[in-house]
């Protein structure tokens, strides 16, 4: 049993502490430099607003005649075959593809987040505050994602649905 | 407080902390530790003779401190004449009274401490047992607890689920829509 009373060591513990220290400081600044790489500025030609209710997604599209509606996930009971249980939404998000859209996200209660995994956003819904974020979406489809902030018992029943539109479909459902 | 009634609590304290150290001052000294009352009660006549694992005088069979602090056994006639004799040349100690002279210092030889005990078994046994009372508990929830599952989890609706899952193109770059030739209608090779 060697060194088994051994208690410190102040020259190597000095070591390793400074070495990683270093370290540290040189993967946090290029990782902070890309976090406001992240931030830019990139004129979207869209402001979509969602707002986060128990227990539901509200989006506004108040660029054009002040469009508004709600977002419930659709009961277990009402799913036709084929639906995804608990992901399916009776009034879908709409968003045309390859446009830069600004997100503006909030709550009206309690906290939620807007999460779509397969597109690569997350944003806190935030009551009293409004947290922005952007969105592109490179190719026409339908993207799922689920509120990721408890919010109260109904925090697994309120999905998100975007379905990316080519510019026309969008503009004529927007006449609608 | 009066003068007086300070006196009387400081000689009061006075009298306590004597009554204390006389108590301790009955006690054996050995070497650089004391032994108190209550060590000694459960330690009885066994003599301390080092400092063991953590300097309390407690016996226990360690390899890592194969030294411990007091004798298995406490001492007798026996013991105290092979002791004397011990101081002499050892070549004279019969192998009987050199297997006594351990035996009473030491409970275990190191070999015996090493000694597999089958004490596996037993655990395993417990074990095995312990996971077929949780077989029984999970039949138990099955049956009685838990509500039935939604109609999603059905063959044809799962089918049905895929197939939709392809028609919206999901995951087309690198998951389920990518292995799907829509050209054909069939699934990639």
């Amino acid at each position: 049993f060697l060194h088994r009373y051994l208690l410190d060591g102040q020259a190597i513990e000095t070591v390793w502490t400074v070495i990683p220290a270093i370290i540290l400081v040189a993967i946090a600044l290029p990782s902070i430099r890309l976090l406001y790489l992240i931030d830019e500025i990139h004129n979207p030609a869209l402001t979509i607003k969602v707002t986060g209710h128990q227990w539901y997604w509200s989006y506004e599209y108040s660029d054009f005649d002040d469009i508004q509606f709600d977002s419930y996930m659709i009961p277990s009971n009402e799913l036709s075959t084929g639906m995804y249980r608990l992901l399916d939404v009776d009034n879908r998000m709409p968003v045309p593809y390859n446009q830069a859209i600004r997100l503006m996200i909030t709550s009206d209660d309690v906290l939620h987040s807007w999460a779509v995994p397969s597109l690569g956003i997350k944003m806190d819904a935030v009551p009293g505050r409004l947290n922005q974020s952007s969105l592109l979406v490179n190719m026409p489809g339908v993207f799922y994602g689920q509120c990721s902030e408890i919010c109260g018992s109904g925090h697994s029943f309120m999905p998100i649905v975007i379905e990316a539109v080519g510019e026309s479909d969008f503009l004529k459902w927007l006449e609608l | 407080m009066t003068g007086h009634q300070i006196a009387r609590v400081l000689s009061r304290q006075a009298k306590a902390i004597t009554v204390q150290s006389a108590s301790a001052g009955t006690v054996a000294h050995h070497g650089h530790h004391e032994i108190r009352d209550h060590v000694k009660d459960k330690i009885g006549k066994r003599e301390v003779v080092g400092y063991g694992y953590n300097g309390q005088p407690t016996y226990v069979d360690r390899l890592d401190f194969p030294f411990p602090a007091i004798r298995y056994k406490e001492p007798n006639a026996e013991i105290q004449l092979l002791r004397e004799k011990e101081k002499g040349d050892w070549k004279k100690l019969t192998t009987e009274e050199k297997k006594a002279l351990y035996r009473a210092s030491f409970r275990q030889t190191l070999a015996e401490v090493q000694a597999p005990t089958g004490e596996w078994k037993s655990i395993l046994g417990v074990t095995l047992f312990g996971m077929s009372v949780a077989v029984w508990f999970y039949i138990l929830m099955k049956k009685y607890v838990y509500p039935p599952l939604p109609p999603t989890m059905a063959p044809e609706w799962q089918e049905a689920q895929l197939k939709r899952m392809i028609e919206q193109r999901q995951n087309r770059i690198e998951g389920l829509a990518s292995q799907y030739d829509y050209e054909t209608q069939k699934w990639k090779e």
